[in-house]
């Protein structure tokens, strides 16, 4: 495997692994039973396609466990928006929406890979990230709609999320030769066909779109430069595999 | 208050009462679902939900999530009719109504007779 | 997760000298006809007072403490140590909320609304079960807890799903169904610590000795003289009695975690001659200031429900609809 596409599907991979982990956090603290449940799947998925992209990266068995538990801060590549702690549904469901969106849509164009694994993977995951946009629309529709307090809150959260959802767009090393050897067509195309998905839906819910020129990206993520929530919660997933370094299985 | 679980610490539980008011659990909706095409949409159970779109959304992971399913339907519980148990008994029939049935018609006998007799 | 249900001093004491009185006693003859004939009542039914009482607070402990029962295994939700041991714990947690929530719909069926039950176990005035009541304070407690306190639990429920209420035993079938993966999946989980490094193995043990009292008191006090021939029974409300229960659970538990060279901290417990397991004083009077409020955890677990309660009003609140109405769900 090239380093620019081992570099490319580590970053997908990251992005889905620490969102999903930061999701289960809500697991038996959701804020209705049936959404409790919902919510927990969610976080399932994504921490599944994860680890299916991580074994694809390297076949040995232990590698996906490797690169999940043991590896460095700094050889993460996943986006700010993803290491931000889970806060109050409103942050937690805005996050879900808009990071879903692009997962759902960089997926959708990685069916026409020219590499060929992740096409595959791509038409496998299209049920669950299908699941999960329509899940996050509904919600988002609802609750911009909903009452003064949550049209309040999810316009706020939209605020705090854009900055760091373009994030999600960042180049990252090999961009180049990714595009050029179609493997995906990079990360400036996905980010205007999410823009244009999302738009619809945030004017839809009643909710405001600011001046997206305005706004600066939250950015250092593909390059290994994290934010200040990384390293504790690598700590924290870390601390029984930590504490029994002569341990080879679980 | 200090917790063995880490996700408790990050936020401030709350020591005084609070209550759930009434019509914040939404109301019922009945959860059918399909198993495979052909097949009949059968009954699991219930789910709560402020409205049908999103009784579908929880009805999914709460009643698919485990199981082979193609489809779902959910009916506001206050929309459905039924009978009362008290009157199970009109379900019940005074003959054996056998003349409504495959097996209350016989007559090989009567053709294995014909054709003895007429061979 | 649920071991039996338990009557407090205070609700025994609510409990009519005739829980009887003033019914009808042509319709009490035919539902109970209808019970001996092993037919299920449905929630529609006429049924006694007392039934309709007994169950809902039955049912009502077993949906709390699903809801609670996923929080000390939740504490782990963020620290399992593999990919499979972090994927099997959340659906594990999720499942013992979706327990809940299906408990929850079959208690409604008999009148008492959510909002009124979950006001109940945040006030402290409803009870649920005992054990999740104490932290897993290491890995291990994850293990024994999937193991053991699940393997406890579908002794219950089985045992339970043949009972007399339609709603109940169809939620309880649902259960147990699910309930065979949590208890494969700590049977998994526990086993590799047990074969795994001395340090692990004896994590293991420390959780062993720490769940081993709470694992007894699971079922309840011995209610032998005080059940058997009584109403519960002869409505099969209560199936068994928590003594018979326990000793078929510890038939078959023991034995495997003495499979495996590992024991519990009791040099009592032991099969007799009988087939009874015999066992030291498990403290009762533990159990009871638990129960009542003084236990290690029970100030937090409710504290983090009235958290999750309050926090996600704004969500509940915001999605209400003005022409929704109040029903009970079918069944």
């Amino acid at each position: 495997m090239t380093p620019e596409l081992y570099n490319f599907i580590l970053k997908t991979a990251d992005d889905c692994f620490i969102l999903g982990h930061r999701n289960s956090e809500w697991t038996g603290f959701g804020p209705f039973m049936e959404e409790d449940i919902a919510f927990a799947s969610m976080a399932q998925d994504k921490i599944g396609h994860a680890w299916l992209l991580y074994k694809m990266l390297d076949e040995n068995p232990t590698a996906a466990e490797t690169l999940a538990f043991k590896r460095a801060e700094k050889d993460f590549k996943c986006c700010h928006f993803v290491e931000q702690p889970i806060g109050e549904y409103d942050f937690s469901l805005m996050r879900h929406f808009l990071f879903d969106h692009a997962d759902q849509l960089r997926y959708e164009m990685l069916m026409n890979s020219s590499f060929e694994p992740l096409a595959h993977f791509a038409k496998k995951f299209k049920g669950e990230l299908k699941y999960h946009t329509m899940h996050a629309d509904t919600f988002i529709l609802q609750l911009g709609n909903g009452n003064e307090e949550s049209k309040a809150r999810m316009q706020s959260a939209l605020n705090f999320c854009l900055p760091l959802a373009l994030g999600i767009f960042e180049a990252y090393e090999g961009e180049q030769e990714i595009i050029a050897q179609n493997i995906f067509a990079g990360e400036k195309v996905l980010q205007a066909k999410w823009l244009e998905k999302i738009s619809p839906i945030i004017k839809d819910a009643g909710l405001q779109m600011p001046d997206m020129a305005s706004l600066q990206a939250v950015n250092g993520g593909r390059h290994g430069f994290h934010s200040d929530y990384l390293q504790p919660l690598l700590k924290e997933m870390r601390e029984v595999v930590d504490a029994f370094p002569d341990a080879k299985e679980w | 208050m200090q917790s063995f679980d880490p996700r408790v610490n990050r936020i401030k539980p709350i020591e005084e009462k609070t209550e759930m008011n009434i019509g914040e659990a939404w109301e019922p909706y009945e959860v059918f679902h399909q198993k495979k095409r052909g097949d009949h949409h059968i009954h699991v159970g219930s789910v709560h939900a402020p409205n049908a779109a999103q009784a579908l959304l929880f009805a999914k992971e709460q009643y698919g999530r485990r199981q082979n399913c193609v489809n779902m339907w959910v009916v506001k519980t206050a929309d459905v009719t039924q009978f009362q148990y008290d009157d199970a008994d009109i379900f019940e029939t005074a003959i054996d109504k056998e003349y409504r049935e495959a097996y209350g018609f016989k007559v090989r006998d009567k053709i294995n007779a014909y054709k003895k007799a007429n061979p | 997760m649920y071991g039996n249900g338990y009557t407090s001093p205070e609700e025994a004491a609510k409990q009519k000298p005739d829980p009887l009185a003033g019914e009808d006693l042509q319709q009490l003859a035919l539902f109970e006809e209808r019970i001996a004939k092993g037919e299920k009542i449905e929630p529609q039914d006429w049924m006694p007072k007392e039934y309709r009482r007994q169950l809902i607070r039955m049912i009502e402990q077993h949906a709390h403490s699903e809801v609670i029962g996923a929080l000390p295994e939740g504490t782990w939700i963020t620290r399992a140590p593999s990919f499979k041991r972090k994927l099997a714990l959340i659906a594990k947690v999720q499942d013992e909320i979706g327990h809940a929530h299906l408990l929850y719909n079959a208690a409604e069926t008999l009148g008492k609304s959510r909002e009124a039950m979950i006001n109940d176990l945040l006030s402290g005035k409803s009870k649920y079960s005992n054990v999740f009541n104490y932290p897993a304070t290491t890995w291990a407690d994850v293990t024994v807890i999937g193991f053991l306190i699940d393997g406890a639990a579908i002794v219950n429920q089985v045992i339970n799903a043949k009972g007399s209420y339609g709603p109940y035993c169809r939620a309880l079938e649902r259960i147990c169904y699910e309930e065979s993966f949590h208890l494969k999946q700590g049977h998994d989980a526990l086993v590799h610590l047990a074969v795994g490094t001395k340090e692990q193995r004896a994590m293991l043990q420390d959780a062993l000795n720490r769940w081993y009292r709470p694992i007894i008191h699971f079922f309840g006090p011995s209610d032998k003289a005080s059940v058997h021939g009584t109403l519960l029974m002869k409505w099969k409300v209560k199936m068994a009695s928590n003594d018979d229960m326990r000793n078929q659970f510890l038939d078959q538990y023991v034995p495997k975690i003495r499979e495996l060279g590992l024991d519990f901290p009791d040099p009592k417990l032991n099969k007799n001659a009988e087939g009874i397991w015999e066992f030291s004083d498990p403290n009762w009077d533990e159990f009871f200031a638990t129960i009542n409020g003084n236990g290690p955890c029970n100030a937090e677990r409710l504290a983090v429900r009235r958290w999750a309660e309050e926090h996600g009003r704004w969500v509940r609140k915001a999605l209400m609809n003005p022409n929704q109405k109040q029903v009970l769900p079918l069944s």
